[in-house]
């Protein structure tokens, strides 16, 4: 039985307040139980591709070590969420489904909303973690291939930012298909969201260079429905020391945030609709 | 806790592993030793994919992917030049660079802010095919206007084609720029006025020096500098060898006759009065032409 099917419930107070001490317990369980499962240990992994960029860059670079190593850390950031959130995010309710932990938990005052709802934090917790740790290493990097204090060590922090909510996206994306399907349908759907989610822009164009109206419709719609990643992409600004316009960023922050709620609420009406009897 | 006493399977599998480790090891360098020579056509084959296509399916990681074209235009000239260590990075055109363009446009279209590419491309292109060196630098300033050095690097690769009027022009527009310094608009009137000469030569590989961070740069500008030097004083000391003959109506013996003339231009000499080039090899007198030669071991490239 995982942690998850543990969860005490706190007498409320109020309903809002309960439910919110419910989903912090879910999220608390989920992020431990990543961490036992050795999620964080990729940050060794990305430690020792940063020491050895770091090391050997000067070499292949030409003098452009700075950015290569801004580029490597922020996209290898990326990649690692990527997996993360994916691998990790198709298992939450399957894992809890496959070994009958989800009848322990419902049979509990949780509400299945709250159950995905704080499954879903808890792995942004990890992923948090995971980006901060990461953040730290490649602002570290920075400093020792600088041979000193190196201002790209705070000015990557807003693509760092933008990065995890990327990364929150995708998360969301995980949980909904892994509430109707396999973790390896669920992980291959997901990817091809990531992907399409980067191709946004030539969606755009198909939706406007298409002939007939129902094709441009079509393109159009996906182009709308699809979450557009490319929001998030500021890795390549970045390494040049280029901050997202801040009203860039909060309008990308609110995006996510409204995205997240409305995959959280259609992956909460497909596990409501599921029979756990 | 598991013990740490290693049974006989687990010694024996232990042992497999080691020696099927040493045999990959032994077996892949006689694989490489073995490998028949790469046909240059394959070698030298074109990209499968341009720029715009990799920075499509390059996900988000386009800044990571202009790195890595970046890195292999580097390595491709290094893997190049490894065999002729003498050649000036501005003088690859009998090596055959014909992959350099494709690279280098590459990694400035997956990160057109990318400046080093253009850089690099003002400096080693020309001397391979200077209208793709033209075309990569053009694109650059469309994608960076504000860069006022991208300009610099256009009137250098026009300076190397002899167009000393349009080099003009792309000092002066890059001269317009708030950011730039002021010696743009200096170099804008000195290449319309002597554009050939060896000041204005000079007074680009000084500015070249100064801002690249390439030490492959930096290299060839201080070559180019110190040859420039040379030619100064070779200069000096030929007039001061004719001068000599004119007068003697024979070429000195030795640089210990004319010592104290050339002392008198400043010139670095050792004991026996031979004056030194600025890499500090000596200076060769040739009695039987009556001129002055560099040392073959010296760094300065000959003209």
């Amino acid at each position: 039985m995982t942690d998850a099917s543990q969860v005490t419930v706190n007498r409320p107070s109020t309903f809002k307040s309960s439910a919110f001490t419910r989903i912090a317990a879910i999220a608390r369980n989920a992020f431990r139980e990543a961490v036992r499962d050795r999620v964080l240990y990729n940050l060794v992994f990305f430690v020792l591709l940063l020491t050895a960029a770091a090391i050997f860059l000067g070499e292949l670079s030409g003098g452009q070590e700075r950015k290569i190593i801004v580029d490597l850390g922020l996209s290898a950031m990326l990649l690692f969420g990527v997996f993360i959130s994916i691998f990790v995010g198709v298992g939450l309710v399957y894992k809890e489904i496959e070994r009958r932990t989800i009848y322990a938990i419902f049979s509990k005052p949780v509400g299945r909303g709250e159950f995905l709802v704080g499954k879903y934090l808890g792995l942004c917790l990890t992923l948090l973690v995971n980006v901060v740790v990461m953040g730290l290493g490649v602002s570290l990097a920075l400093i020792y291939v600088s041979r000193g204090w190196d201002p790209l060590a705070l000015t990557i922090w807003p693509a760092v930012m933008l990065i995890y909510v990327e990364l929150m996206i995708l998360t969301g994306v995980a949980m909904l298909f892994s509430a109707f399907s396999s973790p390896a349908l669920s992980a291959l759907l997901t990817f091809f969201i990531f992907i399409i989610g980067h191709f946004s822009t030539d969606l755009k164009s198909l939706a406007t260079s298409m002939g007939t109206a129902p094709a441009r419709w079509f393109f159009g719609a996906l182009y709308y429905l699809l979450p557009n990643l490319s929001n998030f992409s500021y890795i390549t600004p970045a390494a040049h020391g280029v901050r997202p316009p801040l009203a860039l960023a909060i309008t990308s922050i609110v995006y996510a945030v409204l995205y997240i709620a409305i995959i959280l609420a259609a992956a909460t009406l497909v596990l409501n609709r599921r029979n756990f009897k | 806790m598991s013990s740490l006493r290693i049974t006989g399977v687990e010694a024996a599998l232990l042992g497999f592993v080691a020696v099927g480790l040493m045999s990959v090891v032994l077996l892949s360098r006689f694989i490489d030793q073995h490998r028949p020579v790469t046909d240059p056509a394959v070698a030298e084959e074109s990209l499968y994919l341009n720029g715009n296509t990799v920075r499509r399916l390059s996900l988000g990681f386009n800044g990571l992917a202009a790195d890595w074209y970046w890195m292999r235009s580097l390595q491709y000239v290094g893997g190049k030049v490894i065999n002729t260590p003498n050649i000036s990075l501005d003088n690859l055109g009998a090596l055959n660079l014909k992959l350099l363009a494709p690279l280098l446009d590459s990694a400035t279209t997956l990160d057109p802010h990318f400046l080093e590419p253009y850089q690099y491309a003002a400096i080693v292109l020309p001397a391979v095919n200077i209208d793709e060196a033209i075309r990569i630098t053009t694109k650059g300033i469309e994608a960076n206007p504000s860069e006022w050095r991208l300009y610099q690097h256009l009137g250098y690769i026009y300076w190397q084609k002899g167009d000393y009027q349009t080099a003009s022009e792309m000092y002066g527009r890059g001269a317009q720029n708030p950011q730039a310094p002021a010696w743009m608009m200096a170099m804008k009137a000195k290449m319309a006025a002597e554009g050939g000469s060896r000041s204005t030569a000079r007074e680009i590989y000084t500015r070249m020096l100064e801002q690249a961070s390439d030490p492959d740069v930096q290299k060839m500008a201080r070559a180019h500098l110190l040859q420039l030097a040379s030619l100064d004083q070779r200069d000096l000391i030929t007039r001061v060898l004719n001068d000599y003959k004119q007068k003697m109506s024979a070429c000195p013996s030795n640089w210990q006759v004319i010592a104290p003339t050339l002392n008198a231009l400043k010139l670095s000499l050792d004991r026996t009065g031979t004056p030194f080039d600025p890499a500090g090899y000596p200076y060769l007198l040739k009695t039987d032409s009556c001129s002055v030669e560099l040392n073959p071991n010296s760094d300065i490239p000959p003209f």
